[in-house]
């Protein structure tokens, strides 16, 4: 196993940037999912890593090897691929050994370890079937298989799960998690689901228009979003992200919302917001951080329900606040009719406020 | 007493086998009553001249009888083509020419489409210069060719005597051991066009991923083609191969034109054969019984062509 080290690396295709000036590291060892939407770079980025297109600058380091010019096969990676990218006409046994006599190991070397990635993956008796006569999470395991007969130094995995129906992707995420405790590998992993990146990586990557966005433990990103779209793309539902007003009064810093109403930061919220440049603030909060009330109380917002979803363990509702829709979850013993009036109360310890102009959290001093 | 309902007997008939059978014709009425008239043209202009053809080939037809008092003699017509040595002359002829046209005109296309899968300057030209060939007219490139391989005036010929490679033109289609090899390098000059256009469309199928997932294992170029492309296009090949030998089967134009099947029947294949047997020389029973023997020689091929193809249905249905 070894660290990769991605420095300063850039792809361009034209003048369109895919992967703009990419910095992070790989511990050894480390779990490590590029999360992001449609065409924000991730998958780009893994490619670049695994050799299949070529960078335009920087440099990407695995083991201590530099490995910029570097042809796919020397580089000591293996990769899992969406669709898994079996070699159709091969049986289960020779799809193993194929990267194995690529490298032209003895015959019974191959066998071994072919046989043993079989017994590790529970698929002795697929060996000697074609990959079409398999299911899409039994022919994951032998791409998976593939990639860990070879005993790389990285693992590279391009959305491995996103072909499998819902539970079997629940299922597999913990193989696969579970895979990586095992081996203590090193694993790069790409996904577009930030569900799959929070429940199964060390570390995660959010990248956004080819920028990284943020980089830390899932439960940093999900405490503590750097700025509005990392704020937005973690957590499910969404953070609700408000935009509002801020002014001072008396000493007071207070937000304003659209219909007039004003909330009062508490002094470590004002302290945060009091060196803005702009007067425009994004009030983010999690739907478990807001209490919805039937009736006014202090420190309340007035709102208007708009839809109610109940999913059995929680209800969601959506309310209309300030042009915005904020997500709450209640009990589902409340009951919440659309279009009723409602009182939103924030959570000062846990919201998180966003500069309206650059987007970026306000950090506290 | 048993009281039947019209449904229960309907049911009844569908269970119980021919009743059943026409049963559901009867609820298809309209599905026929559609092709009926699709099938009354193909009766007229496919299945009569057939039957007609098998009639024919059982009778005796001299050039100054007319049709109608043709005289039956049984298999004669038959026995006399088997035993000929036009005839196997022309078969071996027809053989050299279909295998040689249908594997180089396939092994160049296969070659061009590989070559312009690649991504290079002047690709796009390059494929339509490529595919032209293939879409001038057989009898405008038959004619061409035929002054390009004149001994007299032919371009190759004074090119030759041009570098000193020859002391005169070299008499390609005038000369019964250079004519048929001549005529196969028009054919496939004319038909790898095809072949490579099959592939082209064959190579765009090949699933990138698969050919990424082959560079990590470490596979070299060489070893991806083998490993992954040329897999995953065996059954376009089986079909482009087949369809190339029915056509090159089935040759006319280019044999007909450029040589008219000579010199001494050097360049007769069975196509060219049966229409001089049948138009040049009136001998149409003679020209029916080989039409016969074609007929059941194709259908084999066709066999085959239909069994690769929903074979390969059969391979993907399982997937």
């Amino acid at each position: 196993m070894a660290h990769v080290v991605l420095k300063d690396l850039v792809k361009t295709y034209g003048g369109f940037k895919a992967v703009n000036d990419v910095s992070l590291t790989v511990n050894d060892g480390e779990f490590v999912a590029l999360v992001g939407p449609s065409g924000c770079g991730k998958t780009t980025t893994l490619n670049l890593v695994a050799g299949l297109i070529p960078i335009t600058s920087g440099d990407i380091v695995i083991g201590d090897r530099v490995v910029n010019d570097l042809d796919p096969k020397d580089r000591d990676i293996a990769m899992v691929f969406q669709n898994y990218a079996l070699y159709p006409q091969k049986s289960v046994y020779k799809n193993l050994a194929f990267p194995l006599q690529m490298r032209k190991l003895p015959r019974d070397e191959i066998d071994k370890k072919v046989k043993e990635a079989a017994r590790v993956l529970d698929m002795t008796h697929l060996l000697e079937r074609k990959p079409r006569e398999l299911s899409g999470g039994q022919q994951q395991r032998v791409a998976l298989g593939r990639a860990l007969v070879r005993d790389p130094a990285v693992f590279l995995m391009d959305e491995p799960l996103s072909n499998l129906d819902a539970k079997l992707r629940v299922q597999m995420r913990s193989e696969i998690k579970r895979f990586h405790q095992d081996l203590k590998a090193t694993i790069v992993y790409v996904t577009h689901d930030q569900l799959e990146a929070v429940t199964m990586a060390d570390k995660m990557a959010v990248m956004n228009g080819g920028l990284l966005q943020q980089y830390d433990s899932p439960a940093q990103v999900f405490a503590h979003p750097v700025n509005m779209f990392v704020a937005s793309f973690i957590g499910s539902p969404a953070m609700s992200l408000i935009p509002l007003e801020a002014s001072t009064a008396n000493g007071n810093t207070v937000l304003t919302g659209a219909e007039g109403w004003s909330l009062e930061l508490s002094p470590r919220n004002a302290q945060k917001v009091a060196g803005a440049t702009t007067r425009k603030v994004v009030l983010g909060a999690r739907h478990s951080t807001i209490k919805l009330h039937k009736s006014a109380v202090a420190g309340s917002v007035p709102a208007r329900a708009y839809t109610v979803e109940p999913t059995g363990d929680v209800t969601f509702v959506q309310a209309l606040l300030s042009g915005a829709i904020v997500n709450v979850s209640v009990p589902p013993n409340i009951a919440i009719a659309p279009d009723e009036q409602i009182w939103l109360e924030f959570d000062q310890e846990r919201m998180h406020l966003f500069d309206g102009e650059t987007e970026m959290a306000f950090q506290a001093n | 007493m048993t009281i039947v309902t019209g449904k229960a007997e309907a049911r009844r008939r569908l269970q119980s086998g021919r009743s059943g059978v026409l049963w559901k014709m009867w609820e298809h009425r309209a599905d026929y009553a559609y092709v009926l008239p699709a099938i009354a043209v193909m009766l007229i202009v496919i299945a009569y001249p057939i039957y007609y053809t098998i009639e024919l080939s059982f009778f005796k037809t001299p050039p100054g009888l007319q049709l109608r008092d043709k005289i039956y003699v049984g298999f004669d017509n038959y026995t006399n083509i088997l035993t000929s040595p036009v005839f196997w002359k022309v078969t071996w002829n027809t053989m050299i020419w279909t295998l040689a046209s249908t594997f180089i005109s396939f092994v160049l296309g296969f070659g061009s489409a590989l070559a312009l899968h690649r991504d290079f300057i002047g690709r796009g030209v390059l494929r339509a210069i490529l595919i032209i060939p293939w879409v001038i007219s057989a009898v405008a490139a038959s004619y061409i060719w035929k002054w390009i391989y004149h001994s007299d005036f032919g371009v190759i010929g004074a090119v030759l005597v041009g570098l000193g490679l020859a002391d005169r033109p070299p008499n390609f289609i005038d000369n019964v051991s250079t004519v048929l090899p001549s005529l196969i390098v028009v054919n496939i000059w004319r038909e790898f066009p095809f072949a490579m256009i099959m592939m082209m469309a064959g190579l765009q199928t090949v699933p990138e991923q698969l050919l990424s997932a082959a560079k990590v294992d470490g596979a070299s170029a060489w070893q991806r083609f083998w490993h992954v492309t040329f897999p995953h296009l065996s059954s376009v090949s089986t079909v482009t191969i087949l369809l190339l030998a029915v056509a090159n089967f089935n040759s006319f134009i280019i044999p007909w034109i450029m040589t008219g099947g000579g010199p001494s029947n050097a360049s007769h294949i069975w196509i060219t054969h049966i229409y001089e047997l049948a138009f040049g020389r009136q001998l149409w029973g003679v020209a029916s019984a080989y039409s016969v023997l074609l007929f059941l020689i194709l259908m084999t091929l066709g066999y085959f062509y239909v069994r690769a193809l929903s074979g390969n249905e059969r391979k993907e249905g399982s997937a």
